[in-house]
């Protein structure tokens, strides 16, 4: 039986899974209007914000919740082949399998053809690495209302530019997300282990050391899934080499988070 | 699997690294408050210096002032004195040997030689006579002989001047001169020191002296009157005054006489 530092563990590890979404208040409230804003007709909608914000995940909740009642592609990997994309498109959307090349006219051909009366709902995960050509085809597609279109960017200068130059016009609907604050850090973080029946590790977190996690996070949930990782990783480890006398366990020590953040990188010793 | 011994050293490095600033700021904030204890201290016992300067200073020991003695005729301001007072006291275990002032009698020899060069001429006396006495007036009291001596200072070269009553051993040095050289001036000097002292015997002799080397001193003339007067030979005064106006023409000798023989003079 594992302890319930490795259990804990688990619970961090960096992988996009719908089932590992927690709720909380503000996070719950932007969904709700991003789901709202898949049912009015526009044409394309764009949800963006810094690395670690939960974007993906978003991505992931939306597609488990609509693929159910509503013609739904989650494409988690940039298809940054031009005739590739268009093909996978085809065939995913319209059926056709198609094995030469595609381009664009030939793409809209389709389209045109097999104009459908439900709208499909194309969902595209880092789609800063789409090059501005396809993304510029991109726009067409959505303007001919025959798909709609939910793109993640990461908020830098460069999709800033990109956001402006290709979508600013058509784009109806624009979702910023952001880091968590310290209560909803705390939240997040007991939710999380709460979920995997990790309460023992869950009442270790106490508001000081949840302030610790947030300094040295900014309240990012990748940085505070690696930085959990790790420290009950070094937890675990305590435990196997029957240490665990050296540190706190009623609460988490804040010297083990430091040292995650040492190994983690994100304090600079 | 992670090397936690490793990171814990890591993690030991990086706190005493964060708490370098904060050592850093306690240790310079000691370091100013420990200046500015310093420095206010300091400030303190400068002070406290200045407050015991005037009460270390008391003038009283070092210079003795006769009681009946009146205020030098040289005025000293008041914070020339305290200077003065302030640097004596590091010298207070050296002991100041006083001495006379013979200044006088250097003057006194000038003056006597034109008199000698030209005995004839009482012009030519007079004016070197008058400017000794003129002199002697800066420095000598109205009634006693007071001799100034002044201490000079190596730093401030401040003069400060010391009474001493030592009339009589003055006079004794000064008749022993006039008896080596007979200069009438020290005579007539003797003479007028005699008479201030009311010593009008003595005053009468000097002056009968100085008027037998040379009969053309008008002073001497008065002086020699004016001890009869005292003596209580007043006919003989006027007798002599008389002949004397006679034959100089003394404003100041019939003058005398008029106070003489009208009673004001007694």
């Amino acid at each position: 039986m594992n302890s319930i530092f490795v259990n804990s563990k688990d619970v961090f590890l960096d992988i996009v899974n719908a089932k590992d979404y927690v709720q909380l208040d503000r996070v719950s409230t932007i969904y709700q209007s991003l789901k709202d804003s898949i049912k009015k007709p526009l044409k394309m909608i764009l949800l963006y914000g810094k690395p670690g914000t939960g974007k993906s995940m978003f991505l992931n909740k939306l597609y488990q919740d609509i693929s159910t009642t509503q013609e739904v592609y989650l494409y988690q990997t940039p298809i940054l082949d031009e005739s590739e994309f268009y093909k996978t498109l085809a065939q995913d959307i319209f059926n056709i399998k198609y094995t030469g090349e595609l381009n664009f006219t030939q793409f809209m051909k389709i389209v045109e053809q097999k104009k459908e009366k439900i709208v499909p709902v194309v969902l595209l995960d880092e789609a800063q690495l789409y090059s501005e050509n396809l993304m510029e085809k991109i726009r067409l597609l959505s303007d001919t209302r025959t798909v709609k279109f939910v793109i993640t960017l990461h908020k830098t200068e460069k999709e800033d530019l990109i956001a402006k130059e290709h979508f600013q016009t058509r784009i109806w609907e624009s979702i910023e997300l952001e880091n968590a604050s310290s209560t909803e850090l705390k939240i997040y973080i007991q939710k999380k282990l709460m979920k995997a029946n990790c309460f023992d590790s869950a009442n270790m977190f106490t508001p000081s050391s949840v302030n610790k996690i947030y300094k040295i996070t900014n309240g990012n949930y990748r940085d505070t899934n690696k930085l959990l990782y790790t420290l009950f990783d070094i937890y675990s480890i305590y435990e196997t080499n029957h240490q665990l006398s050296k540190v706190t366990t009623n609460q988490i020590s804040p010297k083990l988070i430091e040292m995650s953040a040492i190994h983690t990188g994100l304090i600079d010793a | 699997m992670l090397n936690v011994i490793e990171l814990e050293r890591r993690w030991l490095r990086y706190k005493v690294k964060s708490y370098i600033p904060h050592l850093s700021i306690v240790i310079s904030l000691l370091i100013i408050s420990l200046l500015i204890f310093t420095f206010s201290s300091n400030q303190e016992n400068s002070v406290k210096t200045k407050k015991t300067v005037p009460v270390i200073a008391t003038p009283a020991d070092i210079i003795q002032k006769p009681k009946e003695m009146p205020k030098p005729t040289v005025v000293h301001k008041p914070i020339e004195v305290i200077q003065t007072i302030t640097e004596v006291v590091p010298h207070k275990s050296q002991k100041i040997k006083l001495e006379p002032s013979l200044d006088f009698m250097k003057k006194m020899n000038n003056s006597a030689n034109p008199y000698y060069r030209n005995e004839s001429s009482i012009n030519s006396y007079a004016a070197p006579y008058e400017e000794s006495a003129q002199t002697e007036k800066k420095t000598i009291t109205p009634k006693k002989e007071v001799v100034y001596e002044e201490i000079r200072k190596e730093k401030t070269q401040q003069k400060i001047n010391i009474k001493r009553q030592n009339t009589q051993n003055d006079i004794y040095d000064i008749i022993k001169r006039f008896k080596k050289n007979n200069n009438p001036a020290l005579s007539l000097f003797v003479a007028k020191k005699y008479y201030e002292l009311e010593n009008y015997r003595q005053a009468y002799n000097y002056a009968l002296m100085t008027n037998k080397i040379n009969k053309e001193i008008e002073t001497s003339w008065i002086i020699f009157a004016k001890s009869l007067v005292k003596l209580g030979k007043k006919d003989k005064a006027t007798k002599t005054l008389k002949e004397y106006v006679k034959h100089s023409n003394s404003n100041r000798a019939s003058i005398l006489l008029d106070e003489i023989q009208s009673g004001k003079f007694k």
